[in-house]
Parts: structure tokens; sequence; C-alpha cells
């Protein structure tokens, strides 16, 4: 365990000494500036259905920053280390494959987490600004913060089995970025044609359609299959991840 | 310390290392000597625990390479070819990380980061990014990581490469001192090197072991090659005269210098002529003022069995 720790803290560090976690955090704040503002405008413009919240999470901008994101975080976790070589010095040190695997994706949804602090900061800055005009229905809030993080959860362990993959990270970014793009666009694929197809298909694949669980979670409504649905993926592509990274100790 | 037994690594259908077998004894310095490609670091990767073999038994320490993978990589210090490190961090940083990750706690790991600083002779740029470094500081660093948890165990994938004439001799007092408590297995292609530094020198070559033996031993083997060289000035044909001498088998003339000329003799192996010279000088009223035998150098006993090879 403390070996994982170690790992984790030099993770972490990287992040952080290295402009990426600086430039992610900057283009997720500007972006969620925009999802508010966003938000805003639709309120002003006509009564609506849905609170600041519901319209915040469904801007065009939140999916922008949302496809960005896992790529950026994700891409240099084992590519870098295969390119630089260090990947064997990191092997030949007695460490087990899932500390270095756990270690690396955890420090990924730290990351993560960090940055929808500042979009949190702005819901409560719009309510101290307009001293509680503006409904901020909690449960919502919460709600939204909960999917956004299994989502993160998911979409980073894509990633992750994406920089484990190949020692290139642009390859590595784009897999991901692919990878997640496609999981989102069967949702979206199916709320356009979906007049055309059996209720039944239509029902089963929003079970996994992220824009569906952000109409749910927004709503403020606590639903525990997509909870379920995303960290048992998670796992998966995790337990995959660590299988690449193990296979080159497989015998042929 | 090292078994191996019928170690084998295929690479998608090409054998890198063909059926090696070899034994090392605790504090022995071991040199792998071989062209680039020949297999070396590719055994040295599998007894660092960091691939399996194809086939074959490889043991370090008593623990099979690929069934005890974490203890292996316990007593193992094992450097890698063009010492990969993280740029990003700072000397003392990397040092501090890659011990607590061999193991070591806070008290110990200060002395020991310390204690391979000085080692390795970079604590004057411990505060220094590594992706600042030479090559030469570098490759230092990697070497003061593999001796960090006192491995019983070092294995250096060319250590010196990259060094300066002074850095690896520095390095390679540091290997000696390193005696008796560490073995050793260092690869190289450099022949002096292992000339200088190893007690025993397994060469290989496409994936096969030539030789196994001390340095001294492989070079009297091949006395074929040893060279005499002597700088006389005298009268008469002192070529020819030189050339009647007991196995020597041709003379050259190498340089002429005003009366002064060089000599370069092959002799047949098992013969030591410098005497019989001197006699002859004697006799003949020569002046002499060089001579010297050349042993043959690993280099040549190399390219002998290299180019024996089938």
């Amino acid at each position: 365990m403390r070996i994982f720790w170690v790992l984790l803290k030099k993770e972490l560090r990287a992040f952080f000494v290295s402009p990426m976690a600086y430039i992610v955090l900057a283009l997720i704040m500007i972006l969620n500036g925009f999802c508010l503002r966003a938000a805003l405008s639709v309120l002003e413009s006509a009564p609506s259905e849905g609170s600041i919240v519901t319209w915040t999470f469904h801007a065009m901008w939140f999916w922008l920053s949302y496809f960005f994101v896992f790529p950026l975080l994700t891409m240099r976790l084992f590519a870098e280390e295969k390119k630089m070589g260090t990947f064997e010095t990191l092997f030949t040190a007695p460490v087990h494959t899932w500390q270095v695997v756990w270690a690396k994706y955890l420090a990924s949804v730290f990351i993560y987490c960090v940055l929808w602090v500042p979009s949190y900061l702005n819901f409560q800055l719009l309510d101290w600004i307009t001293v509680g005009q503006v409904e901020m229905p909690s449960g919502a809030l919460k709600g939204s913060y909960l999917i956004l993080f299994f989502m993160g959860l998911f979409n980073l362990a894509i990633g992750c089995l994406a920089s484990a993959l190949t020692s290139n990270q642009i390859i590595a970014a784009v897999i991901s970025f692919t990878a997640s793009l496609l999981h989102f666009l069967i949702g979206l694929f199916i709320s356009v044609v979906g007049r055309q197809v059996s209720e039944t298909f239509v029902d089963v694949i929003n079970y996994f359609a992220s824009m569906e669980h952000i109409r749910t979670f927004t709503a403020g409504l606590i639903d525990t299959r997509p909870l379920v649905y995303y960290t048992s993926l998670t796992l998966l592509f995790l337990a995959l991840t660590h299988q690449v990274v193990e296979f080159r100790r497989w015998r042929p | 310390m090292i078994a191996v037994q019928d170690l084998t690594k295929q690479y998608a259908g090409r054998m890198a290392v063909n059926h090696i077998s070899f034994h090392v004894e605790p504090g022995e310095i071991v040199g792998f000597l071989g062209p680039n490609g020949a297999g070396k670091s590719t055994t040295m990767r599998m007894l660092s625990g960091y691939m399996p073999p194809s086939s074959g038994y490889a043991a370090v320490n008593g623990h099979d390479v690929f069934r005890e993978s974490l203890k292996v990589r316990q007593s193992v210090g094992y450097m890698p070819e063009m010492a990969p490190l993280y740029l990003e961090m700072r000397v003392k940083e990397y040092l501090k990380f890659r011990a607590e990750l061999k193991g070591l706690r806070s008290r110990d790991m200060r002395r020991r980061v310390g204690e391979v600083m000085e080692q390795c002779s970079v604590t004057d740029v411990r505060r220094r990014l590594i992706g600042n470094l030479s090559k030469g500081y570098r490759q230092r660093v990697a070497l003061a990581d593999a001796l960090l948890n006192q491995p019983p165990l070092l294995i250096l994938d060319e250590p010196t490469n990259g060094l300066d004439p002074v850095q690896i001799r520095q390095v390679r007092e540091l290997l000696r001192g390193l005696r008796p408590a560490h073995t050793i297995l260092l690869s190289t292609h450099i022949l002096q090197e292992v000339e200088q530094t190893c007690d025993r020198v397994i060469m290989i070559h496409r994936g096969r072991i030539l030789a196994n033996d001390t340095p001294v031993n492989l070079t009297r083997k091949l006395r074929a090659l040893t060279q005499v060289f002597v700088e006389i000035s005298g009268k008469g044909d002192v070529a020819a005269q030189l050339e009647t001498l007991l196995g020597v088998r041709k003379v050259n003339e190498e340089l002429r210098e005003g009366d002064w000329v060089r000599y370069a003799l092959r002799v047949e192996p098992g013969n030591d002529v410098r005497e019989e010279i001197m006699k002859l000088a004697d006799s003949q009223t020569w002046k002499v003022r060089e001579l010297h035998r050349q042993l043959p150098s690993l280099e040549d006993v190399f390219v002998e069995l290299a180019a024996s090879e089938p």
C-alpha cells in the first residue's frame, strides 16, 4: 500500500509540474463560464422548464469541454513512460502492476475532480451575486456533480487503457477521444432517430446514453443504474489496462 | 548468484537469445561482451525480471525470474541502457522517489540517497532538473539509482556509455570498490573496459555464447597475434637478422627516423623473443631504445571468435 502512495504522489506531482494540469484547468474554467452564461441567457429569454443547473449541463459548451478533458488528462500516463523508456525502470523496481495502474488512474481522477471546483464556485458566486434570486436547487447541483464524477471515472478508465496501448501520446489521445465520443454518440443518435425505431430499443440505448443520464441527474433524480453501469465499465477498462501492461510478461 | 540454463528469447520468430547457459558466482564482476544486437540487453532484461524468457530457466539469488519476479527485483539493481529517467524531476527528488519505491524508509532513505549521490559524484547537481543534465550525469544518476537499496546483484546495461574518459575511470573505480558485497553483471561493447574491470567475460554473438572465461585466459588462448615492437639503430640488414630468431614469423619495418628503425615482429604462440632480441643486439652492437610485447587484445579475440562462428 505504501508503494501505491509513493506512486500516486509522484503521478500527482507530474501533473502539476507539467503545464498540462494548468492548461486543462484554464480550458475547463473558460468553457464552464460559457456554459453558465449560456444557461443564464436561456433563462433570461423565456420562462423555461428546468433550473440553471439543468441548462448549464445541457449547453453545447459543456459537451465540448467534456470530451477534451479525458484525453488531455490520461494520454501521458503510460505512453510517456514507454516513450522515455522509464517504463523499464519502473517495472524493474519491486512494484506490482496493479499499484502502478491504480496510482496513475486515481491521480487522473483526482485532477478531474479538481477541474470541477471552479464550476461549483461559479454557481456559488452566481447565488451570492443575485442574492438567491436565481433558483439553485441543491439536489440538482449535487446530482449533477455525482453523475459527472461517475462519467469521469468511466472515461478516464478508457483513456488509461488507450495510453497503455501505445507509446505515442497523440495516438493515445485520439483513441480515448474517439471511444468517449462514440459512447456519447450512441445516445445522441437515438435521440435523433428515436421515433423511427421500436420503443424497447430506445429504452435499452437510453440505459447507457450519457445525455440521458445528465438529464436525469440535473433534474435532481439519483438513479443508481447509471452509477452501477459506469462503475462496472470502469473496473472492466482498468482490468484491461492491467492486462495490457502485463502483456510483455505473457509467455508465447 | 545468477544461474541461467538454456535461456531463450524469441521476438516474432527471431531468436534474440538462443539457448544460453552460464553461472555467476557471488562477488564476481562479469562482463557481457558483444556487438550491438547480440542479445545482451535482452538477457539482462530477462534477468532483471522485466520480461520472461520464451523458454529455459534463469534464477537470481535462488529466485526464479518469472515466478518470483518481485523477489528478483528486490535483489537486483538494474540500470537499463540509455539511462531512462524522469526528466521533469530533480536529481535528489528522483533518487528519493526511487528509494521509497524500493522500500527504503525515512532516515534510511535519506542516508542512502546521500551516500549514492556521493559515490556517483552527482551531489553537486542534486537540485538540478534531470532534463537539463548532460548524458554523463544522467548515466551516473541512473547508476546511483541502481545502488540505492544495496542489492546483492547489479545488472548494468552499458554503464559507461556516453561518459568521458575521466568519468569512465571513476565508474570503473566505483564498480571495483563495490566488490565483494555486490556481484556485478555489466554489458558493454567496449573491450578495454572488460579487460580492465571484469573477472570474467561472457562473449555473446547472435544470441549465442562464444566464450566464457577470464580475460587473461581468453587472450592466452589466442597468442597467435602477439606482436613485439623493437626500435633499433644498427648496421647491416637488421630485419633479416631478426627474422632468423626462433618463433618470429614476419618482420615489418614500421617507421624510419634517421638511423632509428622501428620493427614490428609477428611471433608464434608460446614464444617470447624479447630476451633473444637483446642478446642479438648485444652481439651485433646495435643500439636499442624500445622493446615491448603487445598481447592480443580482447578485440582481436572477439573478432577471431566471431569470424570462426558459422
